[in-house]
């Protein structure tokens, strides 16, 4: 789960309750389900949060949480914005896969070091998010005094968002002395090369520019030029991405998080070009609220108590919404709740719902047994394969579970048969793309590895090791909907010093008596077993696996040193 | 005739001619003494062996005596100094003799008391005087003691020693006498008769045979004795794995609450993975690196058209009047991608969408205890693959309340009776909640499972028009705090150790 950073000396600060010891915060973070998870190197708090509140990924965010959750704040707040004075003006030659970008000019800023880091780290937290690194959603954030707006036609200041040449215009990119163009950023700068799979296909790269130049290469870095420091007062926040949606959400975080440290909102004018989105004309940051109407008899319904109209828009306030009461055409109580604009998981009325539990105290809520009748019951298979693990553990087995996963190696090599072998345990598997670890690469086609495998890290323990698994097995099939057969087998070895064919083959006559089938075993080849000791299982009249004396080679692989004699079969035949 | 073999070993070893001792038959034949004095007594029963039985009497020094015998007795040592002190001639001062003598402690009242009473002098007024003619050499208790010291123990009437001299040894506490009983057997002729014409042995019997029992000759035979304290070779017998005992359990307990099986594949198409549950395709779950993606084969066949149209649109537009839907991009290719799946949610939105075995109506509860798989680090809690505790309720109305409820009667069942819920967020329930045990050994808080009421951007494409209550919980965890263990991996999997499974506590 991610973490956020929260200088508790600033949340103290930002909520105004300096009184507020340590611990007492921590509880109170875990009411609103921050969960504390340790301290960073300089004493700030980590935090765990779950990815739906990312307008707490700051401690502003947080803080005003926690302000509504103590009912210091109520209601719905939405900062005041200036007229706007820049515009962002996009060219045709913006890259087709990243055509939306937005932004805002705050001013007034007085940022300390806890500040400006409290900023930097909103920003990465939300591109790890929302942004989906980088890749839906990029912000830049820059120094608007080092800015310098094209001489507009109307009066204002504007900058472009276009596209360019990779090997185009040069610029020096943050942490950096050189001049770069785009294309060699991607190649030589830290920071570049980090995101360079996003844009590398593009044909023109994104930037921005000024009168000055270009002073943005989003998503990947921003210009020297601009950048933001502790002496900075006015800046320009832009954001670019796939989705315009997105970075709208994104944008207004950052300026809820600013605007909490007193700094005053101006908008900005972004202008699309005439095409698909009609020479679409933005003002930006959009910090209008939503409205969800939420019925009273589902928030008692899913909550499971009665709730008082007053009580819930109480709730409702406390949650930073507002709640008025309305009816609807059925003449049932309904809720108008305003949602502002800097909530980005409200999606649906049971969002608002939750919010109110959440207010209110889930865990103040009395459980109680639903009063439901069903029958239960078992599916067929499992009742199968649990009646047949009865018989195998009164046979004397030791019953296992292993892995499903397994290597190429340890299914096949190590028991000396080949994918396309035509005998039984051989098979196409279904194979894991880019596996992580060598042990665990496919499916496995059959049980004996496994239980040769478990032989092989217990030689230490005590003989006799009798041990059977009814364990899944896997092989491409084209003739299913998902080509993958999944099939039951059912598998068992007998270790000892004295185990040989007649012990395998006595305990599977033993099932299949029980089971009222009819068994046969007609010798057959198999590059596991000894020949001349191997038979294939013929169960009423269907060749359904394989019985014999394990070979020494494959004895001697697995670091055996006693003999081993097995059976495997599907299950499916003692159906 | 039959005998046991005891019997017969104590026959073949006496004579008829001369008696021999249990103990001489004893370490003829290597059978303890009990076991031959039984047998004697038992053919004296049958008239074959005449036992005789008198009393030995034995003698032996006490520890006193024995060191008297290497030290000499205290009178004669102080005769003997007396006599240095010229006591023969005249009195010698007390404290002076006994000073020489080397005397001390009660062994100088010991002389004092014999040293006149043996004719070695007199003692009077502190002085000593030695009688000239006394004779320590030839002193009878003294060399009865030498006699005696040579054996620890000696037959009463072998040993040279006057009857009085002994007794006065005994007053004195320097020897003490025992009596034993010894029996001798004599073969009678009788045995002679049987012997000459042949004793069977009727061997002790180790095991109960047939013909034992049909023979009746149970009742003749000696069974042999077993040492039955000893610890008997190990076995280890079936035994159903403890995991699966767990599952089973959890099965058993779900299917008492009214709930119904689930089944279906591992290898699912993200479709009914993530997008059914309202998962958005760039939702970082998706394209984590926790998911176990297929190289082959890749894509599901088929997939129902209309379910995908409405699942689209669900995740596009959202689902009702006020529903948002998400601003992620949609594909159905995407879509049909298959992977080893991360839940078996998958299963409840294929029973949910009607897909598996036809519509189901409300109320209804079903569930699973299947397999899972994640691609996370292996550790002492985190395994590749584990089993995933689904379940969901479907009826009108459900609340928080009825899905705290079902997970407080759920685990009470397991004895685990300190459930604590934690609200939380998930894609495709809300409320959600988050659900934590305490571990029995270590008292740390664990993730046990995950849960909250379905949504209606996911049911509504399902076709599913009223509440439904889902959950998935860890087969796992539940097996760490029913037993406390740490280390998973010792538990599931080809890296386990067999004693432990061996070894592991049945519970019920």
């Amino acid at each position: 789960m991610p973490t956020v950073d929260i200088d508790p000396d600033e949340l103290r600060e930002l909520t105004g309750r300096e009184e507020k010891g340590d611990e007492e915060l921590k509880e109170d973070l875990f009411g609103l389900g921050l969960e504390f998870e340790g301290r960073t190197e300089e004493g700030a708090f980590e935090l765990e949060f779950a990815p739906d509140r990312l307008d707490r990924l700051s401690v502003e965010g947080v803080a005003r949480s926690m302000r509504y959750h103590y009912g210091d704040s109520r209601g719905v707040y939405v900062p005041s914005t200036n007229a706007a004075e820049w515009t962002i003006v996009v060219d045709d030659s913006v890259p087709d896969e990243r055509p939306y970008v937005t932004g805002a000019v705050v001013r007034n800023v007085d940022l300390d070091e806890e500040g400006l880091e409290s900023l930097i780290q909103l920003q990465e937290k939300l591109h790890a998010t929302m942004g989906r690194k980088r890749a839906k959603g990029a912000i830049g954030i820059h120094d608007l005094t080092m800015m310098k707006g094209n001489p507009a036609t109307e009066g204002s200041p504007t900058i472009e968002y276009v596209g360019v040449e990779p090997d185009g215009d040069r610029f020096v990119p943050l942490d950096s002395d050189q001049e770069l163009t785009p294309a060699e950023v991607l190649e030589e700068h830290q920071t570049g090369q980090t995101y360079a799979d996003l844009v590398s296909d593009y044909e023109r790269y994104p930037a921005i520019y000024d009168e000055l130049g270009l002073f943005s290469f989003p998503p990947v870095i921003n210009g020297r030029r601009t950048e933001v420091s502790t002496d900075s007062r006015d800046l320009f926040v832009e954001m670019t991405g796939t989705d315009q949606w997105t970075i709208d959400k994104m944008l207004n975080i950052v300026c809820y998080a600013l605007a909490a440290r007193g700094a005053t909102l101006e908008s900005v004018t972004v202008e699309y070009p005439d095409g698909d989105s009609g020479g679409r004309e933005l003002v930006r940051p959009d910090l209008s609220t939503k409205t969800k109407t939420v019925a009273h008899g589902r928030i008692e319904t899913i909550l499971g108590i009665d709730l008082g109209s007053e009580e819930v828009i109480d709730l409702a306030e406390r949650s930073g919404l507002e709640a008025e009461t309305e009816e609807n055409e059925n003449g049932d109580l309904v809720y108008d709740v305003t949602i502002p604009p800097y909530r980005v998981d409200v999606l649906h009325p049971l969002d608002v719902i939750d919010d109110l539990g959440r207010a209110y105290g889930f865990n103040d809520l009395e459980p109680k047994y639903p009063d439901v009748g069903t029958v239960g019951g078992r599916h067929e298979r499992s009742r199968l394969e649990d009646a047949v693990r009865t018989q195998l553990v009164g046979l004397g087995f030791e019953d296992l579970l292993n892995f499903h996963m397994i290597s190429e190696a340890e299914n096949f090599d190590r028991l000396e048969i080949a994918p396309d072998d035509d005998v039984y345990g051989a098979g196409d598997p279904p194979t894991i793309k880019g596996p992580y670890s060598e042990d665990y690469t496919m499916l496995r086609t059959w049980v004996t590895p496994s239980l040769l495998m478990v032989l092989e890290r217990n030689t230490h323990r005590a003989y006799p090791q009798d041990l059977a698994e009814i364990g899944f097995t896997a092989a491409v099939d084209d003739s299913e909907n998902t080509g993958v057969a999944e099939r039951r087998r059912v598998g068992a070895v007998l270790a000892s010093h004295e185990a040989g064919y007649e012990d395998a083959k006595a305990r599977l006559q033993a099932l299949a008596r029980r089971f009222d089938v009819d068994l046969e075993t007609p010798p057959t080849d198999h590059p596991t077993y000894i020949p001349g000791r191997t038979a294939s299982v013929v169960i009423d009249g269907e060749e359904v696996g394989v019985i014999g004396e394990v070979h020494p080679k494959v004895l001697v692989e697995h670091d055996l040193e006693v003999p081993v004699a097995g059976f495997e079969f599907d299950l499916e035949a003692l159906r | 005739m039959q005998l046991k073999e005891s019997q017969v070993a104590v026959l073949e070893t006496a004579s008829a001619d001369e008696a021999t001792s249990v103990d001489a038959v004893a370490e003829a034949t290597d059978l303890p003494p009990e076991t031959v004095t039984g047998a004697v007594f038992e053919l004296e029963e049958e008239g074959l062996v005449a036992i005789e039985e008198r009393v030995d009497e034995t003698i032996s020094l006490t520890d006193e005596g024995v060191t008297y015998a290497d030290e000499r007795l205290p009178e004669i040592r102080l005769y003997e100094a007396a006599v240095d002190a010229g006591a023969a001639d005249e009195p010698a001062q007390m404290g002076q003799v006994i000073g020489a003598s080397g005397l001390e402690g009660a062994g100088v009242d010991i002389a004092l008391s014999n040293y006149a009473r043996k004719g070695y002098g007199s003692i009077d007024s502190g002085e000593i005087t030695a009688d000239p003619d006394a004779d320590s050499a030839s002193d009878a208790e003294a060399n009865a003691l030498e006699t005696l010291a040579d054996a620890e123990e000696t037959a009463a009437d072998a040993v040279d020693v006057e009857g009085d001299v002994l007794d006065g040894l005994e007053r004195r506490g320097l020897l003490e006498r025992s009596e034993s009983t010894v029996r001798e057997v004599t073969l009678t002729e009788r045995a002679v008769t049987e012997l000459m014409a042949g004793i069977e042995t009727a061997e002790t019997v180790g095991q109960v045979t047939p013909e034992l029992l049909t023979s009746g000759e149970w009742d003749e035979v000696e069974f042999a004795e077993y040492n039955v304290e000893a610890d008997a070779e190990r076995f280890e017998g079936g035994r159903v794995h403890i995991l699966r005992q767990t599952a089973e359990r959890v099965k058993e307990t779900l299917v008492g609450m009214g709930f119904q099986e689930m089944e279906g594949p591992h290898v699912d198409a993200d479709f009914w993975i993530n997008d059914c549950l309202f998962m958005p395709q760039d939702h970082p779950a998706r394209t984590h690196w926790d998911r176990f993606a297929l190289e082959a084969p890749t894509h599901i066949d088929d997939l129902p058209d209309q379910l995908v149209a409405d699942v689209e649109r669900a995740h596009r537009e959202g689902v009702g009047e006020d529903g948002e839907g998400y601003h992620s991009p949609w594909d159905e290719e995407f879509a049909r991608a298959l992977a080893l799946r991360g839940h078996t949610t998958s299963l409840s939105t294929r029973y949910l969408s009607g897909e598996q075995i036809g519509e189901i109506e409300p109320p209804a509860r079903f569930f699973s205890v299947e397999k899972v798989y994640r691609n996370d680090t292996l550790d002492p809690t985190h395994l590749l693959e584990f089993f995933q505790i689904e379940g969901w309720v479907m009826a009108e109305d459900l609340s928080v309340r009825d899905l705290m409820g079902t997970f407080e009667e759920f685990y009470a069942q397991f004895g685990i009776t300190d459930i604590e819920f934690k609200p939380h967020y998930n894609p495709y329930t809300e409320p959600s909640f988050e659900l934590f045990g305490t571990h029995p050994t270590t008292g740390e808080l664990v993730e046990i499972g995950n849960s909250g009421i379905f949504r209606e951007e996911m049911l509504a494409p399902l076709g599913v028009d009223c509440d439904v209550m889902a959950w998935g919980l860890a087969l796992e965890r539940l097996l760490m705090l029913m037993y406390g263990f740490e280390d998973i991996r010792d538990i599931h999997g080809t890296l386990c150790d067999l004693k432990l499974l061996r070894e592991t506590e049945v519970t019920y």
